[in-house]
């Protein structure tokens, strides 16, 4: 594997997940949980005949930023594309349920510095969502991801990284919609329903599939920084990603809620005047509305470097 | 249907094993596979298994690794691969890039 | 003796056409514009039934309206046509045989239609006269198969006629030549109408009647390659390949064949090739469609020409800025021309490298499988030894010299001999083996019952194998049981390969006639994608500087 030094410089997209949950966190210090070496496969693959992998295709460690624990988990789409099955939905749930005990032992050891040292929980998504293969394990690992993700609210920070191949989809898009903050490089995609599958279900004048372009004016980073589902859009760099994570490890928690998009009645609201807005507007392609939000010259936008994009680029003022 | 596991031992004139305890390469994604690697004392000989849905194809697999063996004289290792659907030469290039690994010192 | 010449009528060719086209006159609104509502009528006016006909079509642009237009005419008016085209790649290609406008073909390469060609001629709905090369075709066009009526796609026309084909000019010269100068009729569809053509590739005199398709010609862009799909495998075979037989025989010019394997290729040159010193030494002439990943080899300097036998969607701009490397026009468009490219692929390059499905213990090597007719394309007049050549050159030369059978086939004559070489993996996806004992073409032959196994690579002409075993030497090989040995010798663990004698091998190795990674001194655990000079389209578009335009489903941004 590459030294972290490497990995700092490499495109976070062709990464594999091992590579990224090091490379998310300061040099040399991610431990793994459950890694190849403890052989925790599932125990459903092989009835099926379907090939298996030593860390279920996920993962989850523990890392510094400064003194600041990052529990990472991080999603491998090579295998059964990142989809999530039972043991690596346990893996997931549990790492994201023992940042919350940590920060509660931190707060009382270190009531002083806590500020310094309060955990973080960074997910990096590549995903379609549920493993058909142990489809009620899957589902039922979503719902109790989502619940940990509810536990850990207000306490510390759950961040959605997404800047792989597969992208967020499924039941996953609406896992990264409920983190508090989002983090995405231009390739990064969130989405619920794969773009396949709109094709095949709506026909190809509604949306064809094979148009990556449009694929990602639709699901890409960039829209989802335009509109304001993404907090943060970075360049397509694992040290990039790491750096935005620690600028998100500072912030304080009620700041950090106000980053979130769903979750209050306010935001309720919110989500509901930007539907009615999309309904008035009725855009054609995602270009409409970056013009509405004031982007004069939309088609330019996609093929910009980020650091351009982001000079120029006008989003949505939230209320 | 079900996964088949297959299981090989090669003896190797030579003793040298590999300097980290275990070490771990690659993703099993199609058309791939990962190789968990160990230092064990088997008496300078190797031990392998490989779990994988292609059926048929067992003495390639024993030939495939035979060679690896051959080729870089590891000895006191054993491997254990996930594969799916690798075709030879995947296998052994992840085997080589995999005791490379193993063999390596810590990377800066 | 007295001679005495026959009593005929000597243009009758001629008349026909303008009896035909008197009858269509009702259809032309200006000039020689007809409208795309009445094409359908047009086809039926001037087609007759048993014409050759041709629709322009290859694995590029395509005559796709008037391919489909001429599915829409009246099989009790237009029928027992004889399809004479390069291409059958679209559906509509098909149904003109299922509807009984037409019954015979004479074609050279099917793509995704192969399945259905093998079903239609099972069931009688097709008669086949030949499957042939490009070349081979176009050079029928002027002996026995020369089009009555052909249906052929151009950029754009003026109202006079005059036809610009620009970047995607492709079949049309060949197609119209041998038409209009035996007193054809030849419909061109344009994707638009102007009054003033960039450039005229077409003279109007050539052109019968002109039609604004509703739609533009379709076009794949079937030579774009991601390099986010390049394996290291095909890096390891790449870098085997320029290493062992670039860099050893110094080769120049060569056509690539369209695979990842001779992209990899391509993305290597900046990087490994330079390590190795190659630039300026090797790959300077290239026979070959405006590849997006040859980009970085040519922005490090590495190529001086390209020549392509038609256009690539997204290079356009690109092509057009480095008029030193590819030709252009005075317009600043470049003009692509399939026949003089396969015409310099079969004579004026030294090498040709591609891939191929399967490869026999002879080394004949074929993409058929028992079911389809998928043709040949021009891959068998690059994957040859061309025995007109008669100019000498580095590379060409020493292949001759180290001719193992030279003596016994040549004599005392110093020839040369174009490397044809085959990139293959032993096994390709899902386990199927790229080496066999006997090629699935023999049960095509059988199945389609054709005269000769469509062979797309005769052993006899194949001069290096390139496994990730290693690379066999075949040209080297003294006599068949040699030959055999080397290529069991890097057949890997193929039924082909198991049966290599590891002693015969040994000896392979010794002699030179097989060399493996190791013995080209190639770290197998080092040969990753990082070699790559670009690792995505994106890269290429960095590479170009901002001058590829990738097609949408390239795209990832």
């Amino acid at each position: 594997m590459k030294s972290w030094n490497e990995l700092e410089n490499s495109s976070f997209f062709d990464a594999n997940a091992r590579e990224r949950a090091l490379g998310m966190v300061d040099k040399g210090t991610f431990t793994e949980f459950l890694g190849p070496h403890d052989r925790f496969t599932s125990p459903h693959l092989p009835v099926l005949g379907t090939a298996v992998e030593f860390d279920d295709g996920t993962v989850c460690g523990v890392g510094l930023i400064g003194k600041h624990p990052v529990f990472v988990v991080s999603m491998e789409g090579k295998f059964i594309g990142g989809a999530i099955g039972e043991v690596n939905g346990a893996k997931m749930v549990e790492t994201i349920h023992l940042a919350r005990k940590v920060a509660k032992e931190i707060q009382e050891k270190h009531p002083d510095d806590y500020a310094e040292r309060r955990p973080l929980v960074a997910i990096s998504f590549e995903t379609g969502g549920v493993r058909l293969h142990e489809a009620n394990a899957g589902l039922l690992a979503h719902a109790e991801v989502m619940d940990a993700i509810q536990d850990a609210r207000h306490i510390i920070p759950v961040v959605a990284v997404v800047g792989s191949k597969v992208g967020c989809f499924g039941g996953m898009g609406f896992v990264a919609a409920a983190t508090d903050v989002i983090i995405m490089s231009q390739e990064g995609r969130i989405g619920l329903t794969g773009p396949e599958v709109i094709e095949q279900e709506m026909g190809k004048d509604e949306f064809d599939a094979s148009d990556k372009a449009l694929v990602y004016r639709t699901t890409g980073g960039k829209q989802k920084y335009i509109v304001g589902d993404c907090n943060y859009l970075v360049e397509d760099k694992i040290g990039d990603f790491h750096n935005a994570l620690a600028d998100v490890v500072t912030i304080p928690m009620d700041e950090i809620e106000k980053m979130r998009r769903i979750g209050s009645q306010k935001l309720v609201k919110e989500q509901q005047e930007l539907v009615q807005l999309v309904a008035d507007l009725q855009p054609g392609d995602s270009m409409d509305l970056w013009k509405h939000f004031g982007n004069e010259d939309p088609a330019a936008l996609p093929n910009m470097t980020t650091a351009d994009f982001l000079k120029v680029v006008k989003r949505r003022v939230r209320p | 249907m079900a996964l088949q596991t297959l299981e090989f031992e090669f003896k190797s004139a030579n003793t040298q094993s590999i300097s980290k305890e275990w070490s771990h390469h690659g993703v099993t994604g199609s058309g791939d596979m990962e190789c968990l690697m160990e230092k064990k004392d088997l008496g300078g000989g190797v031990k392998a298994k490989v779990v994988t849905p292609v059926k048929g194809f067992d003495k390639v697999w024993e030939k495939m690794i035979g060679k690896f063996v051959a080729d870089t004289g590891v000895g006191n290792v054993s491997i254990e691969i996930n594969d799916d659907n690798a075709t030879p030469i995947v296998v052994y290039m992840r085997l080589r890039q995999a005791l490379a690994e193993a063999t390596a010192k810590e990377a800066e | 003796m007295e001679y005495k010449g026959i009593t005929r009528e000597w243009d009758t060719l001629k008349k026909d056409t303008l009896a035909r086209k008197k009858d269509a006159e009702q259809f032309v609104r200006e000039g020689k514009i007809v409208d795309a509502k009445d094409a359908v009528a047009l086809l039926e006016t001037v087609i007759k039934p048993f014409d050759k006909v041709n629709i322009e079509g290859n694995n590029q642009k395509q005559a796709d309206f008037l391919a489909k237009c001429l599915c829409q005419v009246d099989a009790k008016k237009v029928h027992d046509l004889h399809m004479v085209q390069s291409v059958l790649t679209l559906p509509e290609h098909l149904d003109v045989f299922e509807k009984g406008i037409a019954k015979k073909l004479d074609m050279s390469f099917s793509g995704p239609q192969a399945g259905r060609i093998a079903e239609f001629l099972k069931e009688g709905k097709l008669e086949l006269g030949a499957i042939h090369t490009y070349l081979e075709l176009y050079g029928r066009y002027f002996v026995d198969l020369t089009p009555r009526v052909a249906l052929i796609a151009a950029t754009m026309a003026d109202k006079e006629g005059n036809l610009f084909t620009g970047f995607s000019t492709e079949d049309s010269p060949a197609i119209i030549e041998a038409t209009k100068f035996r007193q054809g009729i030849v419909i061109a569809q344009v994707n638009e109408v102007v009054d003033k053509l960039p450039r005229i590739d077409i003279p109007a005199d050539w052109v019968d009647y002109v039609i604004q398709s509703p739609k533009p010609f379709y076009i794949e862009p079937l030579f774009t390659r991601d390099p986010a799909m390049i394996t290291d495998s095909q890096v390891l075979r790449g870098m085997m390949a320029i290493k062992g037989i670039y860099g050893e025989y110094q080769v120049e010019s060569m056509n690539h064949g369209i695979g990842f394997d001779t992209a990899a290729i391509e993305l290597l040159l900046p990087t490994y090739g330079e390590q190795l010193g190659l630039r300026g030494k090797i790959c300077k002439n290239f026979i070959l469609n405006p590849h997006p990943s040859l980009i970085p080899a040519i922005e490090c300097g590495w190529v001086e020409s390209v020549h392509c036998f038609g256009g690539e969607l997204g290079m356009e701009d690109y092509v057009a800025a480095r008029s030193d490397i590819f030709f252009v026009g005075p317009d600043g468009s470049m003009r692509s021309n399939r026949a003089f490219s396969q015409v310099a692929g079969h004579y004026a390059v030294d090498m040709f490298i591609g891939g191929t499905l399967q490869i026999d213990p002879y080394g004949n090597s074929s993409t058929a499988t028992a079911t389809r007719v998928a043709g040949f394309g021009g891959a068998p007049n690059m994957g040859c030894d061309p025995k007109g050549r008669r100019h000498s050159s580095g590379a060409w030369l020493k292949v001759g010299e180290e001719y193992g059978m030279g003596s016994e086939m040549w004599g005392p004559v110093h020839r040369g001999k174009r490397l044809v070489v085959q990139l293959q993996e032993t096994f390709r996806e899902k386990l199927a083996p790229g080496f066999v004992e006997r090629l699935d073409a023999f049960d095509l032959a059988k199945n389609a019952n054709l005269p000769i196994e469509p062979v797309m690579i005769y052993g006899d002409d194949l001069t290096h194998i390139v496994t990730e075993e290693g690379i066999a030497y075949l040209h080297k090989c003294r006599n068949m049981e040699e030959r055999t040995a080397a290529i069991r010798g890097v057949a890997g663990f193929t039924e082909v390969g198991l049966k290599a004698d590891p002693d015969q091998t040994r000896k392979l190795r010794e002699l030179g006639i097989i060399k493996t990674a190791a013995d080209l001194d190639i770290d197998v655990s080092k040969a990753t994608r990082n070699m790559l000079a670009a690792k995505n389209v994106h890269d290429l578009v960095v590479w170009s500087k901002g001058l590829y335009n990738p097609p949408a489903k390239f795209r990832n941004w």
